[in-house]
């Protein structure tokens, strides 16, 4: 719109991203690897808040924080190897650069729920939106039990493995599962949604979040509401294509609904009242 | 005071002339092809004013099929120095006049603002829109495919433009609706006469001839509520999708649509960020990382479409997301338009009525 005095306004660029040092680059698995990068002015976000993540030259992607914003002073993105931008960011070392624009999205609305449990389940890469809720707990704990149930391809695919005693000492329950085991393999194999027997959780009164591949995330929520859990509390986060996280460019405009600033995280009740995944 | 004044046909070129020694004076001419485009107006006799609307519309002036966002020099993959100088912001400050605009391009230009500049500002978009000055005519002969008169977005506006001209004859009534219009107006006010009884009485007239020649009378509020309602299945979708290409035409042609995707590309000179037009109808719009789809079915791509002009839009911003140019039908092979499918929800409507 035109100001009254037609004058030109420096207005503020919201696609111009700021420019991040990559201080560490830790290789979890095959594909996946955690980078850890810190930027010239604070940052401050919230479990389930993204960024949009770029090379120049390769593009932008949103991708969700993986730590817990402790101290303003850096932010941890887990990154699998799946695509043009992904697979730029790997081939990226300990210095290089990485653009961000953000924090985008609304987050997990996540607290020490007075009394109630928490359930998180995860599938191969959805854990890392739900790590910093992890952290969370094991670090400051919790008034009711926390289990988590992380589902991963392999053994060789668990993306934390390192960090699970760390939670377990933290006094999270964590149960994991891998699609094909090995005679290594001490956990337990098949789908995570064939183990709630294992998850010590009062449903009724607990609270779900939930990341991972979308077929996951719908039998996981459709089997935690035959339970009796209620449907706001049945939490996800999820995953669409995007061109700019800020509402603008449709991409993942889903019912009524921007997954961008909207969500990306909904409840099953949202879900299913705007049809959010098909 | 009223904002109003007369312009004789004679004064036309002398007064576009004027306009243009300030600003790129854009106006619908015809192509080779016979095409009526938007376009940058160097022989002002070329310029088409009795012609079917343009295609594309004119937005394209304010959201471009292909806009460089940025440009990024001499910046290698691991290069440690500060990064901030080395991207320039390439928003366009050209500053334009376009004129022929139809009153419909006017209440989408207006629909854009609303989403463009809302909470979170698009700076590119902005920046056009601050130096774009638009000059609409009432259209005294629509199109077979047009429908705005159903929905209040034309043959003329009551408010909402820069300058609306209504052609008289020998004359054009000329209203100015924003506070720059008087001003451009008055600074050349020698070109301009104030209106007597009988301009008025000949504009309320051409009014009303122009509403009399629409061939389509549609409303879409039957529509809307007939999905609200529940009475419009997926087998009704899906005879509308059965008959879709995918070409993405009625979306590139829509002048509300704004779907964008965005493209880095290297050049000998450096990095440039682009953005493109994006069309919601294309199997790839939703493609994640590593090629993964969402489970989508091509029907719900249609849907998508019309849910988003026809339900979501009144929803959040009290206002169809239609503007009833008619050129989804004009650039649609498959013969899908909005008016048609709002007619033929009508129908589905009445019929289940009846039984």
């Amino acid at each position: 719109m035109r100001t009254a005095s037609g004058k030109r306004t420096k207005a503020e660029n919201i696609y111009l991203p700021v420019s991040g040092r990559i201080e560490e680059i830790r290789k979890k698995t095959e594909d996946v690897s955690l980078f850890r990068v810190s930027t010239a002015s604070p940052l401050r976000y919230t479990p389930g808040q993204f960024f949009m993540v770029s090379v120049w030259g390769a593009g932008e992607v949103p991708i969700s924080t993986a730590s817990l914003c402790e101290d303003d002073l850096f932010v941890e993105f887990c990154v699998r190897k799946a695509g043009t931008v992904t697979g730029a960011i790997h081939s990226l070392q300990e210095g290089d650069r990485l653009w961000l624009r953000g924090p985008y999205g609304n987050g997990f609305a996540v607290g020490r729920r007075a009394n109630g449990d928490v359930l998180l389940v995860a599938g191969g890469i959805g854990i890392a939106p739900l790590r910093p809720i992890i952290q969370m707990f094991a670090k400051d704990g919790s008034a009711g039990s926390v289990t988590l149930l992380y589902g991963s391809k392999g053994p060789q695919d668990v993306v934390f493995m390192d960090e699970v005693q760390v939670w377990r000492s933290g006094g999270i329950d964590v149960i994991l599962t891998v699609d094909r085991a090995n005679c290594d393999w001490r956990g337990s194999a098949g789908l995570v949604t064939d183990l709630w027997h294992r998850a010590r959780v009062d449903f009724s009164r607990a609270t779900a979040y939930i990341c991972g591949p979308e077929i996951m995330i719908k039998s996981v929520m459709r089997d935690l509401s035959l339970f009796g859990m209620p449907d706001e509390r049945i939490i996800t986060t999820l995953e669409a294509h995007m061109k700019c996280g800020v509402g603008k460019c449709g991409h993942c405009y889903s019912g009524p609904k921007y997954i961008c600033t909207d969500g990306p995280v909904f409840s099953y009740k949202e879900i299913k009242e705007y049809s959010l995944l098909g | 005071m009223k904002s109003e004044w007369v312009l004789s046909k004679d004064h036309l070129s002398y007064w576009l002339r004027q306009l243009r020694n300030e600003r790129e004076l854009i106006g619908p001419l015809r192509d080779g092809g016979k095409d009526i485009l938007f376009r940058t107006v160097d022989m002002l006799h070329e310029i088409v004013l009795e012609c079917p609307s343009s295609l594309p519309s004119p937005k394209g002036f304010l959201f471009p099929q292909y806009e460089a966002m940025f440009s990024c020099r001499g910046l290698s993959l691991s290069d440690g120095s500060d990064g901030k100088r080395e991207i320039s912001d390439l928003r366009d400050r050209t500053r334009r006049v376009i004129f022929g605009v139809r009153s419909c391009d006017v209440s989408a230009v207006r629909l854009l603002d609303a989403f463009c500049l809302g909470k979170l500002r698009d700076p590119y978009y902005e920046e056009r829109r601050r130096n774009t000055f638009l000059i609409s005519l009432v259209c005294n002969n629509p199109d077979p495919t047009c429908f705005c008169l159903g929905l209040g977005t034309g043959p003329y506006l009551e408010e909402g433009f820069d300058i609306q001209m209504t052609d008289l004859g020998d004359r054009y009534f000329v209203q100015a609706g924003s506070p720059e219009a008087v001003r451009t107006v008055r600074a050349m006010n020698f070109f301009f006469r104030k209106p007597r009884k009988v301009d008025y009485e000949d504009q309320y007239e051409v009014f009303l001839s122009s509403k009399a020649r629409f061939r389509k009378r549609i409303n879409l509020e039957g529509p809307r509520q007939a999905i609200l309602s529940g009475k419009v299945g997926d087998d009704f979708w899906q005879e509308v999708t059965d008959r879709c290409f995918e070409c993405g035409g009625c979306s590139y042609s829509c002048p509300v649509c704004t779907c964008f995707t965005v493209t880095d590309r290297i050049n000998p000179e450096g990095i440039e960020r682009a953005r493109l037009w994006d069309s919601c109808m294309f199997k790839g719009f939703t493609r994640m990382a590593g090629g993964v789809l969402p489970n989508e079915k091509r029907v719900q791509r249609t849907k998508r479409w019309y849910y988003h002009k026809l339900v979501h839009y009144p929803r959040t911003t009290g206002k169809f997301g239609c503007v009833g140019c008619g050129r989804c039908a004009v650039a649609c092979p498959g013969k899908i338009d909005m008016a048609r499918t709002a007619t033929k929800i009508k129908g589905l409507a009445l019929k289940e009525e009846v039984e």
